[in-house]
């Protein structure tokens, strides 16, 4: 068994942000993290990171728009912090090595974002997400930090309330290791392969919020998923929001800027939840082109492509055959990011004492029913700094605890049963079909009966699951069973997904419902939290939000 | 159409060497290899395994051979190698030992980034912008000035920032061949990213001088691979060529690399012509010369022998204006 004063699950930018505040201090923290740090999702952020820099801007602004991109369900206090946060942190960044644009006065230079009122997205080309998780990857290993990479996280071990640490597979000699520690921090990113057609990475498939729930920790808000509005057509790789920040034009089929009709006065910046849908009901009106529409940016002309936005560029070409200097992109709404996540205060605080969460996988709440663009890398910044804090407080008074090492057992115990068992169902199409469910009856419209269905699915897709063979019975770097085991985290998520999305009988943000088309504050201004009961059902609990300056009003672009 | 794909693998529990194992998959219009791998392993055989995450190009994961090109699956289209090839072989890169199939075991080449200090030297801690400060009501932020010339090295499209470490060009160097403890080109790129960079306060030229030591910027062999190989377009050998003129410059030149062209800048400066034997001694002394000796008798033997005195060559002037335009003369 090994021991750590701090395990930190994931090695995104949340992980390792929170690793460089514990390793500075000298706090004894592991980063655990199923690839290697730099293959983490985070890197493929493209356009920007906000945060109210110019003397006609203020964070008080930034803090409002948040408040309203997130149609009103963002906790209001948390939301303060990322704002008033937010400049300070990207400074600290810049002089820890992270490279941004400059403009002419040689401050940071600043993009437009959706639902942003002024030009508040710091960038590097449309990099800025590899930029940042390279810049606090050496800064990991300037503090001489620990890294188990290619180890799985399996299980949270608790001892009488307390967390005493993880469980972890080894990928690479397939062996079960325990690791104890007095905190845990999960930043173990979001759930994007729920979805087909989504901009994620492979591995981005819920499992510490998976890990987190059989723990008993509530998730909360899990019905709202973000569905970026510009993926390209054929894989849904992501096209930045930075194209449109530049000024990049939406067409239909009739070569019209659509967006005139949905948000006359934003048009194509616009929040995602907005755009998206607008893109949407273009498609289902017969005004798509082989089921997608055209994101234009020639009239931006080579020269600025090619500086600013040169990944996308090349992404275009490489992945759709389209070159964007002289061709329009096929693009259409794609899955992209969870709002919701594992509950936490703004200090990373479960309800588990020294367990954590921070990121993607965490529900603070800053983003509410929707994210806007360039808040996501704020987010694990920011949060990802004040858990490193808050741990570092937390173990001066941290008591001994024990680490149960049957949990170890019972995990290695569940592989080895799994990898002998020779079921004729094979995960992989087993997720391809749950992935194709989600996408088609809980996308960005919903409607009750349709998600009734997808809830029917996924009752016969965990049937099915308990007769998956496995064909690889080796120990040395087994995906296989990885994927197995990523499989049933996903087919989790998306049951909570689809049950919280029922329950909500209300249009907010992301979670639009066909058959319920307002939002309805009367009745549901609060946050979801699931958990699951003593039989492994899912149940439903409310919280309140926290409103501090804004009431809400309608919402309108 | 349908397409064979020849994997390479191996299983050190079960295998005593290599093999390859051919399956046959389905094409579809833009699909990649890896999306080829993925849907092989899914559907055929669970064993194969391969490293992949964001499939974008970002991540640097899926680096491996196809068709015995260094590549990116995921940005590899199949169609593209069947028609050159007619046929997708795969195997794991090279210069790092295999953990499986085409896993390779990526230690050592992790290790070499950390060795050349990836991070800003010198820094002053106390620097008001480098506390981390919140923002009071109405409060605003100052920040740092520094122009966009101060960073036109490290803001291109092709910079070694957007270096993605995904090994491409480690397992096609030239010099890991020759010489495993070699730092490689991805880690030397990263030196040459920090070294430009205009916060970093390396006041004592550290980072240099540990990149100048054996195994470092001087044992690069000028294969070009890196530069023919990166999937981000950056060239590891230019970043590489730029560091020997900086140490140069800066007189970090104890290693017998920058001696070696010292000593032939200073040949030429002196009599337009390359004094092969005071070279070979400048560079590597005594032991060096000694080391030379089978070398230059070989050369003796098939009559081209140098000559001990060298004579002027007749456009000495056009040199000495040269050496001048390139502000060389104090290194002669």
């Amino acid at each position: 068994m090994l021991k750590h004063d701090v395990v930190i699950v994931g090695a995104g930018l949340a992980g390792l942000r929170a690793a460089v505040e514990l390793r500075k201090k000298g706090i004894d923290a592991v980063i655990v993290s199923k690839v290697y740090p730099t293959r983490s999702h985070s890197g493929a952020a493209q356009g920007g990171v906000n945060a109210a820099f110019d003397e006609n801007d203020s964070w008080e602004s930034h803090f409002f728009d948040t408040v309203k991109g997130s149609d009103y369900l963002g906790d209001q206090d948390a939301i303060e912090i990322l704002a008033s946060e937010a400049p300070g942190n990207i400074l600290e960044l810049q002089s820890m090595g992270v490279v941004f644009n400059r403009n002419d006065k040689g401050g940071i230079a600043q993009r437009p974002f959706g639902g942003q009122s002024f030009p508040r997205s710091c960038y590097y080309a449309d990099a800025v997400g590899h930029m940042m998780l390279h810049g606090l990857f050496d800064n990991v290993l300037k503090y001489k930090t620990k890294i188990l990479y290619e180890y799985f996280v399996t299980s949270l071990v608790t001892d009488n309330g307390k967390v005493s640490g993880v469980v972890a597979y080894d990928i690479k000699n397939g062996k079960f290791e325990g690791i104890a520690a007095k905190a845990v921090l999960f930043a173990t990113g979001g759930y994007g392969q729920v979805y087909s057609s989504n901009t994620n990475a492979l591995i981005n498939t819920g499992d510490g919020m998976a890990v987190s729930i059989k723990a008993g920790v509530p998730l909360m808000d899990m019905e709202f998923v973000q569905f970026h509005p510009t993926t390209l057509k054929s894989t849904g790789i992501l096209v930045t929001e930075g194209a449109r920040g530049e000024g990049a034009y939406l067409l239909n089929s009739l070569g019209v800027r659509f967006m005139s009709k949905y948000a006359p006065k934003a048009m194509e910046l616009a929040p995602r939840d907005v755009v998206a849908r607008a893109e949407q009901t273009e498609i289902n009106e017969g005004r798509g082109i082989g089921g997608a529409i055209l994101l234009d940016i020639r009239h931006l002309g080579k020269e600025r492509i090619m500086e600013k936005l040169p990944q996308i560029m090349q992404l275009s070409i490489d992945f759709e055959g389209v070159n964007p200097i002289y061709e329009p992109i096929p693009i259409r709404p794609g899955a992209h990011y969870s709002m919701g996540g594992i509950k936490t205060d703004y200090n990373g605080r479960t309800v588990i004492e020294g367990y954590y969460s921070a990121g993607e996988s965490a529900c603070v709440s800053v983003h509410g029913a929707n994210r806007l663009g360039g808040n996501s890398l704020l987010d694990t910044v920011v949060f990802g700094r004040r858990a490193g804090i808050d741990m570092a407080e937390y173990l001066k008074t941290a008591d001994e605890r024990k680490f149960d090492e049957k949990a170890v057992k019972r995990d290695e115990e569940a592989f080895e049963k799994l990898k002998k068992s020779s079921g004729k169902e094979r995960h992989g199409l087993l997720k391809s079909e749950l992935q194709e469910e989600m996408r088609a009856d809980v996308g960005v419209f919903r409607e009750e009966n349709a998600m009734k269905k997808a809830l029917d699915k996924i009752g016969e897709l965990k049937e099915r699951a308990r007769n998956i063979g496995i064909d690889d019975k080796s120990k040395t770097f087994n995906t296989d069973i990885v994927e197995a085991f990523e499989f049933n985290n996903i087919l989790l998520i998306a049951e909570v997904i689809t049950r919280g999305a029922i329950l909500r009988k209300e249009s907010r943000g992301a979670h639009y419902r066909t058959d319920f088309p307002e939002r309805d504050d009367s009745n549901w201004l609060k946050h979801t939290l699931a958990t699951l009961d003593g039989s492994g059902n899912i149940k439903f609990d409310f919280s309140e939000v926290s409103i501090t300056k804004f009431k809400p009003q309608p919402r309108t672009y | 159409m349908e397409f064979k794909v020849r994997a390479c693998r191996f299983n050190p529990e079960t295998d005593e060497k290599p093999y390859y194992k051919e399956y046959t998959a389905e094409d579809y219009p833009g699909m990649t290899v890896l999306n080829a791998l993925i849907k092989i392993k899914s559907e055929l055989d669970g064993t194969l395994s391969f490293r992949r995450s964001c499939r974008s190009a970002i991540c640097g994961s899926c680096a491996m051979k196809i068709n015995g090109i260094t590549k990116l699956a995921c940005k590899t289209q199949v169609s593209h190698e069947i028609d050159k090839f007619g046929i997708i072989n795969v195997e794991p890169l090279a210069n790092m030992p295999v953990i499986r199939d085409l896993v390779v075991d990526q230690e050592s080449f992790f290790d070499k980034i950390k060795e050349i200090k990836p991070y800003l030297l010198g820094q002053r801690e106390d620097e008001a912008h480098n506390r981390f400060h919140a923002l009071k009501e109405g409060e605003k932020i100052s920040q740092p000035v520094y122009y966009k010339s101060e960073f036109q090295n490290l803001t291109g499209n092709e910079d070694t920032p957007n270096c993605i470490l995904c090994e491409c060009c480690y397992s096609e160097c030239g010099g890991v061949v020759g010489n495993k403890n070699y730092l490689g080109p991805a880690a030397l790129a990263k030196l040459y990213r920090y070294s430009e960079d205009p916060r970093d306060n390396d006041k004592n030229g550290s980072r240099l001088v540990g990149g100048s030591k054996p195994d470092g910027i001087w044992d690069c062999v000028h294969c070009q691979s890196c530069e023919e190989f990166c999937p981000k377009g950056i060239s590891p050998v230019k970043a590489i060529v730029k560091l020997h003129e900086k140490s140069v410059k800066n007189s970090i030149t104890f290693s017998a690399g920058s001696k070696h062209v010292v000593s032939i800048a200073r040949s030429i400066g002196e009599t337009g012509r390359l004094d092969e034997v005071k070279v070979a001694f400048e560079s590597g002394g005594i032991t060096g010369l000694i080391n030379d000796l089978p070398m230059a008798f070989g050369a003796g033997l098939k009559g081209k022998i140098p000559p001990l005195r060298h004579k002027l060559i007749k456009d000495m002037e056009d040199i000495r204006l040269a050496y001048k335009e390139l502000d060389l003369e104090d290194k002669l």
